[in-house]
């Protein structure tokens, strides 16, 4: 009788256990930055299959789908804005030479996205450590104008080569099999793809002890090196990646889009590069939620709603403006941005909570 | 070129009072020509009476910055400096259609002093009495400049501040003012410059002084900008370039698109055996 009685509560008892540490780990699961990665994800693609049952408009999955590809570049920009404090006012044309590198490789030379994707980074990669090497030795502030001037060749060579870019959907093959043709809902999933593991590398990187160098140098150059940073190396690393991501950006972008008008100089522009800075500025230069935060902010909320009010169709240079005005006011008042009012917010609820509880169970005295 | 050089000056200049590259250095002086067109278009005022407007109202526009934005954002550094003016970009950018009717228009026709078909024949070259006022204009004001700059006690108070803000303002310089005025004088010149050079182009969007402004920040970093001479020299050397490459491009057409790139190429070579620029001193910082 006692036997079973035992058996029975140790059972329960391990039962409970591990019960116990299913929840912790759970738990665990839960706090980490990857897990809320992908819930960002699995929401994403849910929308475009929400699409695909006919409940949300297909306008809105594009808006979606090309704010996606900013927070890809956004990212990168992240990067090199909050952990190694430069600028850079060349990323339209870095995005510019993805694209071109797609239309090329698909397009003309008929590639498969394996060959162009690489392409793609390596160009980036090159151009990178050359334009880096050069001005980085000079002096930090000094990237943002060599980058401004790269930019504007890039983008006046890259007209001059071919004005109008056009992918037709024949032509992206995966693997160089003619009979299985990609999509744009595909493309979509692709670009979701990409962004979450962008971010994963993203985090993990500003953890690592390249972030941490990355940021020493932020914070004061002269202590770094006195820490034995070496301070070309790491900003060489942060501009090449932030091109490398601008690269993937744009290559996705052709993809997506499949059409880019050069001719008028709209797209590739410097306003481009503003707005991804801005967004970055907004969102809090140094956290991944930010930046994404801050890009639907400018890309997002101006694709999705305004464009269906008149007032801001007749006037699209409003959201620049807008844009400007953000950016100023969190420079000169409130650096931390975006993600700095979400941790106030989080404290300010946490101890609202507790007030709550205290009016009803009376104080803690423990 | 004139343009250039004139854009160069006002670029040093900042640099030097404001410790920060001004990105929006171009937009402002583009204001300064949309005023004038939008002054001259609608009311058909003579056009040496809407230049000064012009120049005058790119003067308050610098005045304005510094005193509403950076005189408050002092303790900003130098990074957020540039996305200041990087913000400003922004913001003129999206006020300019609201304010200027002209700006709703495709483009504007280019807005000559005097007409571009008259000119001086001299044997077998043809010059255009524009581009003379434009010369002249420029020598003119950068003579002024660098006379004051050396004599004058603006100009000495101009290079104290430049040299060393906090012990400037001990000597009883009033740093802000000069800053201010600095910041003025920026954008009216950057203003002549975006008039003398819609002489001979279209004016179609804010962006405009783009490429100008390129070139005057390259010029600055080419010639460096611990001295306000060597930009200006650095954009001379840069305008003189692109002269070079162009005659080159006349026998050899297939480089023409290439002409910008290889101008950018060499000056980026110079400055990487010069990373302090032609004129540079090594500054060393203590901490």
């Amino acid at each position: 009788m006692s036997n079973r009685m035992n058996k029975y509560l140790s059972d329960s008892l391990l039962k409970q256990e591990s019960e116990r540490q299913g929840a912790e780990l759970w738990g665990k699961l839960i706090k980490r930055p990857t897990f809320s990665f992908a819930v960002f994800a699995v929401v994403m693609i849910l929308i475009q299959a929400l699409s695909k049952a006919g409940l949300i408009g297909s306008s809105f999955v594009n808006a979606v789908g090309s704010t996606l590809i900013f927070c890809i570049v956004g990212l990168g920009f992240c990067l090199l804005l909050g952990y190694s404090a430069l600028a850079s006012l060349g990323t339209a044309g870095f995005i510019a030479i993805g694209s071109y590198s797609a239309y090329y490789c698909l397009a003309e030379w008929g590639l498969t996205i394996g060959i162009g994707f690489i392409v793609a980074i390596l160009f980036a990669v090159v151009i990178g450590i050359a334009v880096g090497y050069i001005s980085l030795r000079i002096e930090g502030i000094y990237l943002a104008i060599v980058t401004l001037g790269i930019s504007e060749i890039i983008k006046e060579l890259l007209s001059a080569l071919c004005d109008t870019i056009k992918i037709k959907g024949t032509q992206i093959t995966l693997l160089g099999i003619e009979s299985i043709k990609l999509k744009t809902d595909v493309i979509y999933y692709g670009i979701v793809v990409i962004l979450f593991i962008l971010m994963f590398v993203t985090q993990n990187l500003m953890n690592s002890p390249t972030g941490r160098a990355m940021l020493a140098m932020k914070n004061s150059t002269s202590a770094a090196q006195a820490f034995g940073v070496s301070l070309m190396k790491y900003r060489l690393m942060a501009f090449t990646i932030s091109i490398i991501y601008a690269s993937i950006a744009g290559f996705m972008y052709m993809l997506y889009i499949r059409y880019v008008s050069n001719s008028m100089g709209n797209l590739f522009t410097l306003s481009m590069s503003l707005n991804v800075l801005g967004a970055v500025i907004i969102g809090g230069m140094k956290s991944i939620w930010g930046t994404i935060g801050g890009m639907f902010i400018i890309y997002g909320i101006d694709q999705m709603f305004l464009q269906d009010i008149p007032f801001f169709n007749e006037n699209p240079t409003f959201i620049t403006l807008f844009c400007g005005i953000l950016v100023i006011v969190v420079v000169m008042f409130y650096p931390g941005g975006l993600a700095q009012l979400a941790l106030e917010l989080k404290y300010k609820l946490a101890s609202r909570k507790q007030k709550i509880k205290e009016g009803i169970y009376g104080k803690d005295l423990g | 070129m004139c343009a250039g050089i004139l854009a160069t000056f006002a670029v040093t200049l900042i640099f030097k009072t404001s410790y920060t590259t001004n990105f929006a250095q171009g937009v402002i002086s583009a204001i300064g020509a949309y005023v004038a067109v939008e002054l001259s278009m609608k009311n058909g005022y003579p056009i040496w009476m809407v230049a000064i407007v012009g120049v005058l109202v790119a003067f308050i526009v610098g005045v304005a910055i510094d005193v509403l934005i950076f005189r408050n954002g002092r303790y900003v550094n130098s990074l957020g400096k540039q996305i200041i003016t990087m913000g400003l970009i922004s913001i003129i950018i999206g006020v300019i259609p609201f304010i200027f009717s002209v700006a709703k228009m495709e483009a504007v026709p280019a807005f000559p002093f005097i007409h571009l078909t008259q000119g001086l024949q001299i044997g077998e070259i043809f010059i255009q009495y524009n581009t003379i006022i434009g010369v002249a204009i420029t020598i003119i004001l950068l003579a002024a400049v660098f006379l004051l700059l050396q004599k004058s006690k603006w100009g000495l108070s101009v290079r104290a501040t430049a040299s060393n803000e906090i012990v400037a303002g001990m000597m009883g310089i009033n740093t802000k003012v000069i800053t201010a005025i600095s910041w003025g004088i920026a954008g009216a010149f950057g203003a002549v410059a975006a008039i003398i050079y819609i002489g001979n182009v279209t004016l179609s969007n804010g962006y405009v002084m783009t490429t100008t402004q390129i070139n005057a920040f390259l010029a600055g970093i080419l010639g460096g900008f611990a001295t306000f001479h060597g930009p200006v020299f650095g954009a001379v050397i840069i305008y003189g370039l692109n002269i070079l490459v162009g005659c080159l491009c006349i026998h050899m057409p297939e480089l023409s698109t290439w002409k910008s790139a290889i101008v950018y190429l060499i000056v980026m070579l110079l400055v990487l055996w010069k990373p302090q620029g032609l004129f540079g001193k090594k500054l060393v910082k203590k901490v």
